[in-house]
């Protein structure tokens, strides 16, 4: 019996932390890569502080964005699910921003 | 250093949108690329004025791509698929390994001294007195330079009370460190290649993406689908820097890519490291005061060219790149060689010495992947057990590090130079004239070595990063001293 009550503590703990974070997938293609997608191998250390410990990077197999040039030009990351084209780090980080003052991660 | 910018953005495009249409046998279609990059209609995020002169910036980059020369275009109704038939059919190449693309070359300054709005148009009109050049006339109320007098000594600068007149840098001419790119009469700038030490600054440098090497891309995409004789990829270190992959399964790639075989150049870094530092005791028992390292072609280019006083303690070890040739050449008699890194001086390195058949840069490479589609992510990473210490070479202080290694003589007294900028050669000049105490002196002309090369896929930080990551040894930066 106590023994649940801890588990489900720890539960509830662990899914709070998740809400919080905002999830930024990096495509990891060969194109993106070299179209400027390296510079996300430094996202970490490029965080600002606010933004520290609240996300949560992802890699995604090539979606086949860069072969359809409705979606814009490559690279290409999702931040919640939503795609950002001709991605860099200045673009992402305000993004993220936006999500975690005043969009799902508020 | 390597960026991504929008201008080496292009570079790429370019670049790929070159291997697709050959890989696909559409070589004909090249034409169309300036075209389908730059639609009639198309979004006017442009930094040019219409999209005609966007159009010829683009065909005089496929120009250099194709390995012309720029300015050797002598008719310009030429069509570019026949500048590609003639480069494969094996026209001369001329000289020198940069090239101008000058209708992308008009955008800085004539002179590099300007009166800003702050001018009061003052009475006693200091610059205009002071100019030698009488250069300096008043229109309206303030100060005005004609720049076609102007000669750029800066003194009406220095007298100007009121901090008027302000100093607009020339990016490319700022960053060659040989002065060997000036502005000709038209404004335009052009290399002088009995100067040019092939460093590539000056590309990296230049906001329009006005200059480029030279490319043999195309040379070598037709021996990978047209010649029944092998080609083979020789991998600089840096390599290890350049994708989110490791060694084995950029080799993986590179195969699949059609290479025949590869070769990693880190064993060509061994026979150098021994070789240098066997050189190295000899040269100083026979009473010589100190060497310097011969891997850096721009270095050596740079000693031969602008301080003939140190050329004598230029290593005569061969450079990794050279051993390697010799060792696939040993295995493939009749093979095309290509060696592939961050380098844009290694192309003059492999047209100085018999050996390497073409030179290639990553970005290059992982342009030619996409376009060959090949992809990375899809390739099954394979693990590395051993790797060979001298992958050290791609960074400052591989080199000595590799040499101290093997080397038995007279105490070692080290020296890194690392990255050929002013600072750094007026301390060459110092060290020409034997006052000091170093025996072994290491010259990179990239600031971190190989691995900040202008032919690198992602900026010097990044690839820092990855290579410590995943080459098996590590890198350091090198310490200002
Ligand atoms: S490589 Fe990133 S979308 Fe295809």
């Amino acid at each position: 019996m106590r023994i649940n009550t801890l588990k489900r503590f720890t539960l509830t703990l662990f899914n709070q932390d998740m809400e919080k974070k905002v999830e930024l997938e990096i495509c990891l293609g060969t194109l993106c890569f070299i179209m400027g997608g390296s510079a996300f191998e430094m996202i970490s250390e490029s965080l600002p502080e606010d933004l520290m410990g609240k996300v949560l990077v992802k890699g995604m197999n090539c979606p086949g964005y860069c072969n359809m040039p409705k979606y814009g030009r490559a690279p290409f990351v999702k931040v919640n699910g939503e795609l950002i084209a001709e991605a860099n780090i200045q673009k992402v980080i305000a993004k993220m921003r936006e999500e975690v003052y005043h969009g799902a991660n508020k | 250093m390597a960026q991504t910018n929008n201008a080496t953005l292009v570079r790429r495009e370019i670049i790929t949108r070159l291997s697709k249409l050959y890989a696909e046998g559409r070589l004909e279609d090249i034409d169309r690329i300036p075209l389908e990059m730059a639609p009639r209609y198309g979004d006017s995020n442009s930094s040019r004025c219409c999209v005609h002169k966007t159009r010829a910036i683009i065909r005089y980059r496929i120009m250099a791509l194709l390995g012309y020369n720029v300015a050797d275009e002598t008719d310009e109704l030429e069509s570019l698929y026949s500048y590609a038939v003639r480069s494969l059919s094996g026209a001369d190449r001329g000289n020198g390994v940069l090239t101008v693309v000058d209708e992308a070359c008009t955008s800085c300054v004539k002179s590099n001294y300007t009166v800003s709005n702050i001018c009061r148009g003052c009475l006693a009109a200091h610059c205009m007195v002071t100019c030698p050049k009488d250069a300096i006339t008043m229109v309206n109320g303030q100060a005005k330079i004609n720049p076609d007098k102007c000669v750029n000594c800066g003194l009406c600068q220095k007298v100007c009370p009121y901090h008027a007149i302000i100093y607009v840098p020339i990016p490319c001419e700022e960053s060659c460190p040989v002065k060997a790119i000036y502005r000709n009469e038209h404004g335009i700038e052009e290399i002088d290649y009995d100067k040019c030490i092939h460093c590539g600054k000056c590309m990296v440098a230049c906001p329009f993406g006005a200059i480029m090497y030279r490319s043999q891309l195309i040379h070598v995409l037709h021996r990978i689908l047209n010649d029944d004789k092998p080609v083979v990829a020789m991998l600089a270190p840096a390599v290890c820097g350049q994708f989110k992959a490791n060694y084995k399964t950029v080799t993986k790639a590179v195969l699949e890519m059609g290479f025949s075989d590869v070769f990693e150049v880190a064993a060509g870094a061994v026979m150098t490291a021994k070789h240098e530092a066997e050189e190295l005791a000899e040269r100083l028992e026979s009473g010589s005061q100190y060497m310097t390292t011969s891997c850096c072609p721009a270095w050596v280019e740079m000693a031969e060219k602008h301080l003939p006083q140190l050329k004598p303690s230029v290593s005569d070890t061969w450079s990794p790149m050279r051993y390697t040739a010799a060792l696939a050449r040993e295995k493939y008699p009749d093979a095309t060689l290509v060696f592939i890194g961050p380098c844009v001086a290694k192309q003059a390195e492999a047209m100085k010495y018999e050996g390497v058949d073409f030179v290639m840069t990553f970005e290059e490479l992982g342009s030619m992947m996409v376009a060959l589609n090949v992809d990375l992510q899809n390739i099954e990473p394979e693990p590395e057990n051993e790797v060979l210490h001298e992958r050290v070479f791609a960074g400052s202080a591989g080199v000595m590090d590799s040499v101290g290694n093997y080397y038995h003589g007279p105490a070692l007294k080290p020296l890194v130079i690392n990255g050929l900028d002013k600072k750094n050669i007026a301390s060459l000049r110092r060290i020409a004239t034997g006052k000091h105490d170093y025996n072994m002196i290491e010259v990179m002309a990239c600031e971190g070595g190989c691995l900040s090369g202008p032919g690198s896929i992602s900026t010097p930080d990044v690839a820092r990063k990855l290579f410590n990551t995943q080459a098996g040894v590590t890198i350091e930066q090198v310490a200002e001293v």
